[in-house]
């Protein structure tokens, strides 16, 4: 009976901790350096990388980020790796951790990252005017779409990006 | 024959290089170009229930801020937007605030209820057509222009190199520290002068205007 119990206890304990072990880690907002941003690009060569740039001052930015979870649970097994990059202040914590509760709350189980540069240098670096703005780079890690609302007559739309996305990972499916 | 052409070709070459340069300038926006007539607008209403069109204005200088009442930039901005106007008091410029979102807090109802909250002190104009926000390619807001007496667009982008973004605790702060470049000011100073602003361009930063369509 003894060593039922130890072998059941044993067997209990191991379970919990696979359970456990399971458990993804939590969505959570982690700083990144432009630098180290650009390395983080170059280690994902080989993958299809879908950026979305966003910031809990902008509206557009949050009505639209539920799409990018979508396409996330859409494409993640296909290859793709989707990435959030904030570019709120950083030196405003409450906003961090707002983005950081958005984040959980929209289920974002990807890589976030908060943007660890000024914000006028943060824009400047990316070549942006302005977010939302969708990134999608292929596997060979070159851009091939660069989705931002800086031209009045040319605003991106969530079926522009669907369909570019789709394109894209039908043509390297291939 | 062929001996002839390449010159010309050269000429030709070289006069389109010297009006990409006069028009010049335009590295961010992607509609108007430095130097440029400023596109138009008729009947446009205002909060004061009155309708205004840009050839009414007789200043040496007009300035438009494109603005938008939700946007954190914009409301960071207003104590310095407030201020600008002031200090131009008495002299020939003409400030005009323009709404061009179509969200309904940034609606018309809403701009003179946040207008008189604030106390702007600048006509403040609606276009729900967003026809003037296309034509001056204003993707930013706040985002301004500056033009001078021979309407033709002297300056675009920010009002200085420190932007303000309300913070979550409701202050606001300068993201680059306290402003040391103030770009308008030193355009509208140009235009009232008569010369080209020292800057002519800045990146704009701040919400984004979403646009219909297209």
């Amino acid at each position: 009976m003894g060593a039922a119990l130890r072998l059941l206890l044993f067997l209990g304990a191991t379970l919990a901790l696979g359970a456990q072990n399971a458990t993804p880690p939590p969505i959570d907002l982690q700083r990144i350096h432009f630098g180290q941003w650009k390395r983080e690009l170059a280690s994902l060569k080989g993958r299809i990388v879908v950026v979305d740039v966003w910031a809990t001052w902008c509206a557009p930015c949050l009505e639209r980020f539920p799409h990018v979870v979508t396409l996330y649970n859409q494409y993640k097994d296909r290859g793709v790796t989707f990435v959030s990059l904030c570019v709120d202040d950083r030196e405003d914590p409450q906003a961090v951790e707002q983005a950081r509760q958005f984040l959980r709350r929209q289920k974002a189980a990807f890589r976030n990252y908060l943007m660890d540069e000024n914000i006028t240098q943060a824009f400047e670096k990316l070549d942006l005017l302005g977010i939302p703005a969708v990134f999608i780079y292929d596997r060979s890690g070159r851009l091939r779409h660069n989705f931002n609302g800086d031209d009045p007559n040319h605003q991106f739309t969530q079926k522009q990006v669907e369909e570019a996305l789709a394109r894209l990972v039908a043509d390297q499916d291939q | 024959m062929t001996l002839h052409w390449k010159p010309y070709a050269l000429a030709a070459a070289l006069v389109t290089l010297v009006a990409a340069t006069v028009l010049s300038g335009a590295k961010y926006n992607s509609v108007i170009q430095i130097g440029m007539k400023a596109p138009s607008f008729s009947n446009l209403p205002g909060i004061d229930g009155k309708t205004y069109s840009l050839p009414d204005f007789k200043e040496d200088a007009v300035v438009l801020v494109f603005l938008a009442n939700h946007c954190p930039w914009v409301r960071g901005g207003e104590k310095d937007l407030i201020k600008i106007v002031d200090d131009f008091k008495g002299k020939s410029v003409r400030f005009i605030g323009l709404g061009v979102n179509l969200r309904q807090d940034d609606a018309l109802p809403a701009m003179k209820e946040r207008a008189a909250k604030v106390g702007y002190n600048l006509l403040y104009l609606h276009d729900p057509t967003q026809e003037i926000g296309r034509k001056y390619g204003a993707t930013r807001t706040p985002e301004y222009f500056v033009l001078n007496k021979e309407r033709k667009v002297i300056y675009a982008g920010l009002l200085t190199n420190s932007p303000a973004l309300i913070q979550s605790d409701g202050s606001s702060r300068y993201v680059n520290g306290e402003p040391k470049d103030f770009y308008v000011r030193d355009a509208i100073n140009a235009a009232l002068a008569g010369k080209p602003a020292p800057v002519a361009e800045t990146r704009a930063q701040g919400c984004t205007v979403e646009y219909s369509g297209r």
